[in-house]
């Protein structure tokens, strides 16, 4: 009996070894992970971030995505990646012509991770050995990065951090979700600043939408956790001073989830400041895709549902009183690019118009900007593309 | 290096007659899963890797199966069948492993989680109702033994 016992304990030890092995190597997709980011700089030149392996990529494309003119690795050394849905490798361009490159590096245990950062100072031809951009080395969640760069130049990192329901936790203290974290680096990405809580208690699984406003500074969108699991958003500009951000509640669906919704928000700010914003909730239980503007503090105005049963993973874009929001719609027939749009500042939009579709899957659609027009880059089966706005796909839908 | 190889071995032997790793769930076979039951109730408990509530829902479930046995509670995993061993892993450290497990057999799992139900936003944990007449209810997040009762009643 014991040597049988013995025995299986080694079979449970095997198991659990084997467990973990699969969990640093792990993609949550089905097949090759498809997250990515795309950006435009001043030239025209289109910036694309994905993933091979266990290496994050960066391309240029000089003709809107259809050949890539330089790919180059950033991590030159292989390192487990989250690369799919709201866990993908993000992309922000500097003002004098950085390349900077942030991703979720997966540790052992479940739900663990470290944020990274990379950066390149010449182009896209080399990049720097990636560092881990926080201070805390636990093996703990800190990972769902999001940056931006503002308008002084200094980079900014935000992700989901669970150090504070770790020390609750320790302390036999109730805890909800997740804490929000972010630094900065006022040096082209060499330093980052110790980091700093943005919120705690906040969704642990939903990407942070960060913007640009007008005057430079960034703020950030993030679903937060209100009472028992009232899983609506919050909104904070996120200082570079050192003073502590001033987070208001921004949406009030009252969407109760006890639960993972892996939907994040999108957030863009027009030239007059308003908060154009898009987010998922699916409060008594009906799945819609909301616009709004933002209010903190307050209802946002102008609150409109985008899309419902089959909707997700919004993005949004503005320029002028021109407003794109583009999103994934499944159908029994497969998958849907769909544009909405507005051309008076988010005050009415135009009937959802099917831009693209796919059999099969993609990653999350990204809206980029180029001389007042919008295109949505999209990799449905791993092949990029990049998705003129004004493109029709359906006849009969035209707003 | 030999302790290594025959935990190796030992594994190896021992897994196929212990695990009941996920079967594939395909589009084709959503229509056989969402079937009314031909008596009592069928729960669907909808979980996935990356959802740390997941586990503690499918625990309560299979807890309340134990008290009913009308009900028909089948455990599917949103991650792909090919990550059978960390799902099944996980699935036997809670202590779920003997209950009939699916995973996502889908290079498109958005598209499985529509035709499951069209009005699920993907959110886990997810827990659907199928009872013999047909009718179905469904709910997101962690549910408490109160909730599944008024659920499944």
């Amino acid at each position: 009996m014991r040597r049988l016992l013995a025995f299986f304990s080694l079979v449970a030890c095997a198991t659990v070894a084997h467990a973990q092995h699969d969990m640093a190597g792990m993609t949550m997709g089905h097949g090759a992970p498809l997250g990515f980011d795309a950006a435009i700089d001043p030239a025209g030149n289109l910036w694309v971030v994905d993933t091979v392996g266990e290496h994050v990529r960066a391309r240029r494309s000089d003709d809107m995505g259809r050949t890539f003119a330089l790919s180059t690795i950033v991590n030159a050394t292989g390192e487990p990646l989250y690369a799919e849905g709201e866990n993908r490798p993000k992309i922000a361009l500097g003002p004098k012509g950085e390349l900077y490159v942030t991703w979720s590096q997966p540790r052992k245990l479940p739900w663990t991770g470290f944020v990274r950062f990379s950066r390149s100072l010449d182009g896209g031809a080399h990049f720097d050995p990636p560092k881990t951009v926080h201070t805390d080395r636990a093996e703990i969640t800190h990972r769902f990065d999001s940056l931006a760069v503002d308008g002084k130049g200094d980079v900014l990192v935000a992700w989901i951090d669970k150090r504070d329901l770790e020390a609750a936790n320790a302390r036999k203290k109730p805890y909800a979700g997740a804490a929000t974290y972010y630094s900065w680096s006022t040096d082209r990405g060499a330093t980052f600043a110790p980091e700093r809580k943005i919120a705690d208690q906040s969704c642990e699984c939903c990407r942070i939408a960060l913007a640009r406003a007008p005057d430079g500074h960034i703020d950030a969108f993030f679903r937060a956790i209100y009472g028992d699991n009232i899983r609506d958003h919050a909104f904070a500009a996120l200082p570079t001073d050192g003073s502590a951000p001033k987070v208001e509640r921004a949406t009030f669906t009252q969407w109760h989830i006890e639960g993972c919704p892996h939907h994040g928000p999108s957030l863009a700010i027009d030239a007059r400041g308003t908060r154009h914003a898009v987010w998922f909730s699916a409060a008594d239980g009906k799945a819609t895709v909301w616009y709004g503007q933002l209010a903190p503090g307050k209802e946002p105005a102008r609150v409109l549902s985008l899309a419902g049963n089959g909707a997700s993973h919004a993005d949004l874009a503005v320029a002028g009183d021109h407003v794109w929001v583009a999103y994934h719609q499944m159908t029994a027939q497969g998958l849907d690019l769909v544009l909405r749009e507005s051309n008076d500042g988010g005050a009415h939009f135009g009937e959802p118009r099917t831009l693209a579709h796919t059999d099969g899957p993609s990653g999350w659609p990204k809206l980029v900007l180029w001389d007042g027009r919008a295109f949505v880059a999209w990799n449905p089966g791993g092949t990029f593309r990049l998705v003129p706005t004004e493109a029709l796909l359906s006849s009969g839908s035209q707003p | 290096m030999k302790p290594f190889m025959f935990l190796l071995a030992a594994a190896a032997f021992a897994m196929p007659a212990f695990a009941t790793p996920p079967v594939a769930l395909t589009a084709a076979d959503v229509p056989a899963l969402l079937a009314p039951p031909s008596k009592g109730v069928r729960v669907i408990a909808l979980w996935a890797l990356d959802c740390a509530y997941c586990e503690a829902n499918l625990s309560a479930l299979a807890d309340f199966r134990a008290g009913h046995p009308d009900v028909d509670l089948v455990i599917v995993a949103t991650d792909p069948v090919s990550q059978a061993a960390t799902l099944d892993a996980r699935l036997k450290a809670a202590k779920l492993d003997a209950l009939p497990t699916r995973a996502y057999a889908d290079a498109t799992p958005d598209r499985l989680n529509f035709l499951i139900d069209p009005a699920w936003g993907g959110e886990t944990p997810r827990t659907m109702i199928i009872r013999a007449d047909g009718t179905r209810r469904a709910a997101s997040g962690m549910l408490d033994s109160a909730h599944i009762a008024t659920l499944v009643r």
